[in-house]
């Protein structure tokens, strides 16, 4: 870059079409009980996160962010390299969260690099939302991570045709061994865990999606080969006594999913449903589905369905799984909004069987331009061998404070 | 009935349509005048609560087309945290507008149904019916009687939704100035209790088309009042269909 350009570089990024914002957030967990694998009860978690875009040229986007994180509880790595592949089992201290860009041509719009792709339309559980692989160190509070991919959208206004092709797997990330969120059967008491990491898939992935808006409804049909994000636990045989060693692996997956929502006089009702099938036989295959009804009176929005599940063939593997851990239950969400500070929100999830539920109550405040505090408390109930139950000494208390900019 | 009596009810009949057909008349020229093939502007709001705590907020906005099948993007600037939250609003001539809303920091679309327009939209005092254009044809008409708002005469005129148009509201009255034909003001009702006044004032015209720059929307059962100045406007600037989808929406 010539010294003209060098010396134009702070108009360029002074114009209109520079955006950016970003916010600092420290979030202080309260869990009132320990557990057999963490005695920690106070867990602080900061982060800061910057989000820039620039449109370059009238058909070209760029797009860029960066997270910066930092922890008392280990769940972030101590190292300070700059991690854009968000494939290792604690969150890295500092990562390129996203970075893309997007290229627009009349009705074509192509997006490459690393960013976020959200299939679905139901708000409380997504079968079909393949490419959006989760942060599940907290289990009952994941954040989505974003996947390298080349996506092209064809979009009519009426009807939009989505292909994304994904060269490299990003896994989930699942609880720490060490930690609260694995909760360990007795029979491995006294048994030393050896994780000898993840084996991820050699190949692509790839899905295509039709969405059509009509008048007064809009449904979706979906496909994606590819891979499940969430491991297989694999032992292996140890030569240590009491010993175990253990890889994860990821099956692949078939998935054939649609989705709709129709807008009715007095509700709306939003359905989404997905059947996996498993080519390598490495996990079981399932249709999985949700059906949810929405709801706005004045400033309070509620969102209640059902999700369910119907495995169609088992295998014994040892999976994490929590999209069929929140499965057949009865699923809520509501929010009531006091004033343009203030709002309440309330979700939960109730296990048809009653053996595991989970309900969180926030409240949260803005103080001027740029401030907002949240307080909440998740509460967790249930039983050792439900998913959601395994969780009981997990109740905790939340604090945040999040500064925008 | 008498022959005096018939031509009475004839004469009244006769009076009653040709009111009926001026106040459409006059909402008609009023949208025609202020036609145009696109629109731009920076909005600056300020939402003031009943006990005068006021909250500012920002958004830039874009039309394609006018009253008929026009679409807008209506995108927040600030304050930081709400940043990028945006709204399509697809206008038809027959029916309700669609709408969706996009939030980015989940990435997610969601179409606002026809039956939760009443609610206010993201902490204003605008509800997401207010921000659609009204198309002349969705509604009956009846003039009501001449007025002045801000000292300007103008047509009181009462509109009541047909049954094609779903609307929280149940009748509104529009004032209409006589001398450029710009909506003064709107009263909405709910059955008879006031809900909503939009008051429209600053008018200047601009690329020939006279155009309230500021507007004050007071929620009357809240007893607050967001006010909306317009910034940087702009017609006729050129536009593509495409700017206005659910993948421009997303795209930011």
């Amino acid at each position: 870059m010539g010294k003209l350009a060098w010396a134009l570089l702070p108009a360029i990024l002074c114009a209109q079409n520079f955006n950016q914002r970003g916010f600092i957030e420290t979030d202080l967990s309260l869990y009132p009980e320990t557990a057999p694998n963490d005695s920690g009860q106070v867990v602080d978690d900061d982060l800061f996160r910057y989000e820039a875009s620039y449109k370059a040229l009238p058909w070209l986007r760029l797009a860029g962010a960066f997270d910066a994180r930092f922890d008392t509880h280990q769940e972030v790595e101590r190292t300070a390299h700059l991690d854009w592949q968000d494939r290792s089992l604690q969150r890295p201290a500092l990562s390129l969260r996203e970075f893309n860009a997007t290229i627009t041509k009349g009705k074509l719009t192509a997006d490459f690099g690393k960013q976020f792709i959200r299939w679905g339309k139901a708000d409380i559980l997504n079968p079909t939302d393949r490419f959006a692989p989760k942060d599940f160190l907290t289990v009952t509070d994941p954040d989505f991570l974003a996947v390298l991919a080349a996506r092209v959208t064809y979009d009519t206004g009426a009807d939009s045709f989505d292909f994304v092709w994904q060269p490299r797997f990003t896994p989930s990330r699942t609880p720490l061994i060490n930690e609260r969120w694995t909760v360990l059967p007795e029979a491995v008491d006294g048994v030393v865990l050896v994780d000898l990491g993840s084996e991820f898939p050699g190949r692509s992935a790839f899905g295509a999606r039709w969405n059509h808006i009509g008048s007064g409804y809009e449904f979706s049909a979906s496909f994606y080969d590819g891979f499940n994000s969430l491991p297989d636990f694999q032992s292996e045989p140890s030569a240590v006594q009491d010993t175990i060693d253990f890889v994860r692996t990821y099956p692949a997956l078939r998935l054939y999913g649609a989705d709709a929502a129709v807008p009715l006089p007095w509700f709306t009702i939003k359905t989404e449903a997905a059947y996996y099938t498993s080519p390598d036989r490495q996990q079981d295959e399932y249709v999985i589905y949700v059906l949810q009804f929405e709801r706005q009176i004045k400033e309070l929005s509620i969102v209640a369905g059902y999700a369910g599940d119907a495995i169609t063939a088992r295998t014994p593997t040892l999976q994490f799984s929590p999209e069929l851990g929140f499965a057949r239950a009865i699923l809520a969400h509501a929010q009531y909004t006091i004033d343009s500070n203030r709002s309440v929100a309330v979700d939960t999830a109730v296990r048809q069987n009653g053996r595991g539920s989970w309900l969180r109550a926030e409240y949260s405040q803005a103080f001027g331009q740029h401030w907002r505090a949240t307080a909440g408390y998740s509460w967790i109930r249930g039983d050792e061998d439900d998913f959601l139950g395994q969780f009981h000494r997990n109740s905790f208390a939340l604090l945040a404070l999040r500064y925008s900019f | 009935m008498n022959r005096l009596a018939a031509v009475s009810v004839l004469i009244s009949t006769l009076c009653v349509a040709l009111w009926a057909q001026d106040a459409r008349q006059i909402v008609a020229e009023s949208e025609n005048r202020s036609r145009s093939k696109s629109q731009q502007y920076e909005g600056t709001l300020e939402v003031i609560g009943a006990s005068n705590k006021v909250s500012v907020k920002r958004w830039e906005y874009r039309r394609i087309g006018s009253f008929g099948n026009s679409k807008a993007i209506l995108r927040f600037t600030a304050p930081a945290e709400v940043k990028g939250v945006a709204l399509l609003i697809v206008n038809h001539t027959d029916r309700a507008s669609d709408q969706w809303m996009w939030t980015p920091a989940i990435e997610r679309d969601r179409r606002i149904a026809a039956q939760d327009r009443s609610t206010r939209f993201f902490g204003t005092d605008f509800s997401f019916e207010d921000l659609e254009e009204r198309d002349v044809d969705q509604f009956d008409y009846k003039l009501a009687g001449d007025d002045a708002i801000d000292g300007a005469p103008c047509w009181k005129i009462e509109s009541k939704p047909k049954e094609s148009k779903t609307s929280q509201y149940t009748s509104s009255l529009v004032w209409v100035r006589k001398d450029n034909y710009v909506v003064a003001q709107i009263e909405d009702y709910s059955k008879d209790k006031l809900i909503r006044r939009i008051h429209y004032a600053d008018i200047q015209n601009v690329s020939g088309i006279w155009t309230p720059r500021t507007v004050e929307v007071l929620d009357a059962n809240r007893k607050s009042r967001t006010v909306l100045k317009l910034e940087k406007l702009e017609y006729n600037l050129p536009m593509q269909d495409e700017e206005f989808t659910l993948e421009a929406l997303r795209r930011g």
